[in-house]
């Protein structure tokens, strides 16, 4: 039977350029922090599961390998996962299993990206593409996500205005978070007002290039109840993935993430809620662009489908509204190393145990959602936590 | 614990290179001719894990493109682990054992004959995979064209000189596999190659000769698992995995034991205690190694507890391992016989076993074979491996 697992600690560091440091010493930071956070020693902990989205952002081929003395895993079972964005939260749904199948009780996740060790990361990104179809028509990142972005706008009527307040809802919010990469008091003007990355996402609409990681550290009921008095649940589980071909998806709508919304309903299946919007108290959303947090909050039910717009309009999704949406400043104010992303879970926990410090939501929270996403704009991941 | 994972399809292409058809393509072959072997359709699929190394395909996000080749698409989830494909099934094994699904399939591909032999490729991503600051600037003064031979000598090399294994031994299972391999359908182009024919190849980095080398090769394998009651409605010849581990050790190869393999050895202990196996001489009926050099089959012999610490070449000798001793290495030819798809050749080795627990291993079957052990390393120059105990019952 699959067993209870609960969150006991996570490992935070600020999100920057980290040229300096290797590999193994920038992980050994959050591996640190995450084991104070929890009260263990390396000792504790029986199996590891590392992960990044794209080795060749850092340009060492099986990157995990290389860190297995910083994340405390040496002689221990060691996993990597990847999944690109999406490994943000993939990651600890594998850690998850680790412990819920009984195999391991202590399990450290740990997501990492070194994106500063190269020229361009846009070059390595296009890497990614099939080179018979999709290479030869000059796709890439940015072009994919206008292309999305604009179909998304066009069917449910939402406007770049309602994009550019995600922006300065998360660079504000970032403003209180001490990790953060590039914190911002802007106006709608200034995003509005900045470059066209590829219409009609803009500058300010993105999210900076960084380094850094996260850590989690999950264990099962028994450990967890000796270790604290206030342990938190994984509550639920989701993963959607689609066809990596834009050309050949069966609704072949780039609107509306069918994988996104298979995601949420998996997770909130296993959680036992049945409306999220009453039943959520505080979201993470992965925003690597701002119209990715609307159709995030649709396809998680923070709002009906197409209402993303009026969530933002009506500050439901600011840090004091009814359900505030990355009020540590998402992907934007806090930088996007892609992978570690995971930062977003670890958030949702610190909400949770209110440890957030200056970005802590006044409202209680007691149950929070988390998501990640990634791939050729195909994969979604999702873990809900929360208390009993 | 209550609930067991059995495997219920094995999808097995042929190994040889294919220059006619993608690596979807091929990883599309092996997916089908498994959900045909467990009798499912794509829609009964659960989630899908795949194993695969980003520089090796060419390509950042390599999992991506197999989704749609495996049935993913839709789909809970697809998971990529950059591991070697052993590691997969450990994956499949958690993710039906904590429940979020009931069938997952577990898949790889290689297309080794897409990377240009001539230009060193293989040989550079091994380059790229050490550590940048200490070990990459000493292996630069190696020339690239025989680094992966050059490490693999180094190991060789302190293994043997610790416990006086000698070349003739090295040679004989080599010699073995490749006479094993003769029997195997899958193994397309299996040539007869004699022990003066190993002795006499080309010297590649002392001790390692050409022929103690596996070739590469093209090839896709997919693992369809399953709960036990789904298990017992697909198929009355169920394979359980009974035992899994896997382990890393460190990434400085300054650091290591060259002489032995002390992350295989923990890994094969969870896997062995997992499965209540106490005796591994004993009790193991057949194994399928990663045998990518000849020296690593007797090194893993140890580290598996086939035989005490430096007793490898006893085994070889007397003819332990051979396909009618008492404890058949590699009856399929093992990587050295059917050539190495790296990063799947250790699913293959599991799915070899798996036909040694169901009886459909052919003219290399070992008669009566009820528990099997296949292990996968990361290959060079890493320094992790896993293990799974398969059995009939």
């Amino acid at each position: 039977m699959s067993r209870k697992v609960a969150i006991v600690g996570v490992g935070m560091q600020k999100f920057a350029r980290r040229k300096e440091e290797t590999l193994n010493e920038m992980i050994f930071e959050v591996t640190k922090d995450a084991l104070d956070n929890a009260g263990l020693t390396r000792d504790a902990i029986n199996a590891v599961v590392l992960g990044n989205a794209v080795d060749a952002f850092c340009g060492i081929h099986n990157s995990a390998k290389l860190a297995v003395e910083g994340c405390g895993g040496l002689m221990k079972p060691m996993m990597m996962n990847s999944t690109s964005g999406s490994t943000a939260v993939s990651l600890p749904i594998l850690g998850y299993t680790h412990v819920a199948s009984g195999l391991y009780d202590v399990v450290m996740v740990i997501a990492y990206e070194k994106m500063s060790e190269n020229l361009s990361p846009q070059a390595v990104f296009n890497t990614v593409y099939d080179e018979v179809y999709i290479k030869p028509m000059g796709l890439n990142v940015p072009l994919q996500c206008g292309l999305e972005a604009r179909r998304y706008l066009y069917k449910y009527g939402l406007t770049e205005v309602q994009m550019a307040k995600v922006s300065v809802k998360n660079r504000g919010n970032a403003l209180s978070n001490p990790y953060a990469q590039m914190p911002m008091k802007i106006t709608v003007g200034d995003v509005l007002n900045s470059p066209y990355i590829s219409w009609p996402v803009k500058l300010l609409d993105t999210s900076p290039v960084t380094d850094g990681a996260r850590a989690i550290i999950f264990a099962s009921e028994d450990v967890a109840r000796e270790i604290t008095d206030d342990p938190i649940w994984v509550r639920g589980v989701g993963r959607g993935a689609n066809s990596c071909y834009f050309i050949g998806r069966r609704l072949d709508d780039l609107g509306r993430l069918d994988y996104a919304y298979l995601a949420a309903k998996q997770a909130y299946d296993m959680a036992g809620i049945k409306n999220p919007r009453a039943e959520i108290d505080y979201a993470e959303l992965y925003d690597p662009f701002t119209y990715k947090e609307m159709q995030h909050c649709e396809a998680f039910g923070l709002c009906e489908e197409g209402g993303a717009g009026r969530m933002i309009d009506e500050g439901i999704s600011l840090k004091e509204g009814k359900l505030p949406v990355n009020a540590s400043g998402g992907l934007q104010g806090e930088g996007n190393p892609i992978a570690a992303g995971m930062s977003r879970l670890c958030w949702c926990y610190k909400m949770i145990k209110r440890e957030a410090g200056a970005c802590q939501v006044p409202k209680e929270v007691n149950t929070a959602i988390a998501n990640g996403w990634g791939g050729m704009y195909q994969y979604s991941a999702a873990m809900i936590i929360g208390r009993d | 614990m209550g609930r067991r994972v059995a495997i219920i399809g094995i999808g097995l292409t042929n190994l040889e290179e294919r220059e006619d058809l993608s690596h979807k393509e091929l990883l599309f072959q092996a997916t089908r001719s498994a959900l045909t072997d467990a009798g499912i359709s794509r829609d009964d699929i659960g989630s899908a894990f795949t194993t695969s190394y980003d520089f090796l395909e060419g390509r950042s996000l390599s999992n991506q493109y197999t989704l749609d080749s495996i049935g993913g698409v839709m789909k809970p989830c697809d998971l990529r682990l950059g591991e070697d494909g052993i590691y997969g099934i450990c994956a499949g094994y958690m993710e039906v054992m904590s429940k979020p699904s009931d069938i997952v399939v577990v898949g790889s591909v290689q297309k080794a004959s897409e990377r240009r032999e001539k230009e060193d490729a293989f040989q550079k991503i091994i380059l790229a995979s050490l550590d940048p600051v200490f070990n990459r600037p000493v292996c630069n003064t190696v020339p690239v064209s025989g680094l992966e031979y050059a490490l693999a000598a180094m190991e060789a090399r302190a293994y043997m000189t610790r416990y006086g294994i000698t070349e003739e031994q090295t040679v004989k299972i080599a010699a073995k596999n490749y006479k094993n391999a003769l029997k195997n359908p899958r193994v397309r182009n299996a040539k007869k190659i004699s022990i003066k024919d190993i002795q006499n190849s080309e010297v590649l980095s002392w001790p390692i000769k050409r022929l103690e080398v596996a070739r590469m090769t093209d090839a896709a394998c997919v693992l369809v698992l399953a709960s036990e009651e789904v298990a017992k409605r697909f198929t009355d010849k169920p394979v359980w995995i009974t035992g899994v581990g896997w382990c890393s050790g460190t990434s400085y190869i300054e650091s290591r034991d060259l002489s032995s393999s002390p992350y295989i050895r923990a890994a094969a202990q969870h896997a062995y205690h997992m499965a209540g196996i106490k005796h591994p001489a004993k009790e193991v009926d057949v194994a399928e190694l990663y045998d990518v050099y000849a020296y690593k089959e007797l090194k893993y012999y140890e580290a598996l507890g086939f035989c005490g610490d430096g007793e490898a070449g006893k085994l070889i000798d007397e003819g332990v391992t051979e396909l009618g001793g008492s404890l058949p290495v590699n009856p399929s030819g093992g990587i050295l016989g059917e050539g190495n798809a790296v990063g799947t050749s250790g699913l293959i080795r599991a799915a070899n076993a798996a036909y040694q627990i169901r009886g459909e291993a052919g003219d290399f079957q070992v008669p009566g074979a009820e528990i099997a052990v296949a292990q996968g390393w990361g290959g060079m120059p890493t320094y992790c491996g896993g293990v799974v105990v398969l059995s009939r019952w």
